[in-house]
């Protein structure tokens, strides 16, 4: 008989919330550090995002490997719903019973075009255009720290990215900290609707 | 302003946020707790406090659905052998109309006889009624006619 490879298996439901029951200050820390970050380009709240993760985690829908940091799954929990959220807030779709003439019997439904509307596009377009530059302006005081930034927008990561600032492995890792710091203190609360 | 520059906006933000939940993850237990020291931070409570919450739904969302579950499936407190045999008939009758499974293997089972006796119909529905697997109702309200 074959030896199960008990590694592959995900925890249960108990073990995730005896996982997560069990994290110290600094995993709750890093879980609500997360989810600002993820929230401030979006709408919505960091509390309401890591409710939703901790939910999925704890009825199962979204499963933990045992290989994996319990932090690590649920901030991938959080990536994930926070991509779902954001994608349905740009489509907005909406449907509607209208009743043209007031009556149970006679009514039409009208579908909302999923396409943002013109202004509304114009406005969230705007929106992310002032938060970049905004971002950006916070380090007009050090021309490392915005090429740095400028390069991670970019798409640009890892040791390009670092070779690109021209410093050390130490020096990169203290900007990339103060820069998140510095946006942190900046932004301390997610935009609200 | 093209609809592309939009995408292109946001696609810069969210390589920024997953550069920044990047370090986050990276960075030590003990900078994380100098750093909520220094900020005043009270994002350990918040995320605790979503937790217990999340944790509250999840036990009335099981709780509802054990209910709803047990609805669905528990049978008759009746006493089977207090229904009159037209009823226990029409019982069973109604259980194998919505279980051709059963009532195929009922019937294969069967003896050269062509119909089941009042015994053997009380016999299987009490059979049922153990199994949990009979719907819910009176001896009054005879077969569900539904």
């Amino acid at each position: 008989m074959q030896a199960r490879d008990t590694g592959a298996l995900p925890l249960t439901e108990l073990e995730v919330k005896r996982a997560i029951s069990a994290l110290a200050q600094a995993g709750w820390l890093r879980l609500h550090k997360a989810a600002r970050a993820l929230c401030r380009n979006a709408n919505f709240d960091a509390e309401d995002l890591l409710q939703e993760a901790f939910e999925r985690a704890l009825d199962g829908s979204r499963q933990c490997s045992r290989t994996l940091d319990i932090v690590h799954f649920l901030v991938g929990v959080m990536r994930s719903i926070a991509s779902d959220w954001r994608k349905a807030r740009r489509r907005r779709p909406e449907m509607s019973l209208v009743s043209p003439t007031g009556t149970l019997q006679e009514f039409a439904i009208r579908a909302r075009d999923e396409r943002p509307a013109a202004d509304e596009w114009l406005a969230s377009t705007q929106a992310a255009s002032c938060l970049k530059q905004a971002i950006l302006d916070l380090f007009a005081d050090d021309g490392v720290a915005q090429r740095m930034l400028e390069g991670i927008m970019d798409g640009i990561a890892g040791e390009e990215l670092r070779s690109q600032t021209q410093l050390s492995q130490t020096q990169f890792e203290s900007k990339r900290r103060l820069i998140r710091r510095r946006i942190d203190k900046a932004f301390p609360q997610e935009r609200k609707p | 302003m093209t609809r592309n520059k939009d995408s292109h906006q946001r696609a810069s933000l969210d390589r920024l946020t997953e550069a920044l939940v990047e370090d986050i993850l990276a960075t030590s237990d003990a900078d994380l707790i100098n750093e909520a020291q220094a900020d005043d931070d009270n994002g350990a409570t918040v995320a605790r406090r979503a937790f217990e919450r999340a944790s509250r739904t999840i036990a009335l969302r099981r709780l509802a659905a054990n209910r709803r579950a047990a609805r669905g499936r528990r049978v008759v407190g009746a006493n089977i052998r207090a229904l009159d045999p037209k009823t226990a008939r029409g019982w069973l009758e109604e259980y194998m109309a919505s279980h051709p499974d059963a009532a195929r293997k009922v019937r294969g089972a069967l003896p050269a006889r062509d119909r089941l006796s009042d015994e053997d119909v009380y016999g299987m529905l009490e059979a049922l009624q153990k199994r949990g697997v009979l719907k819910e109702r009176t001896v009054d309200q005879g077969p569900d006619r539904r």
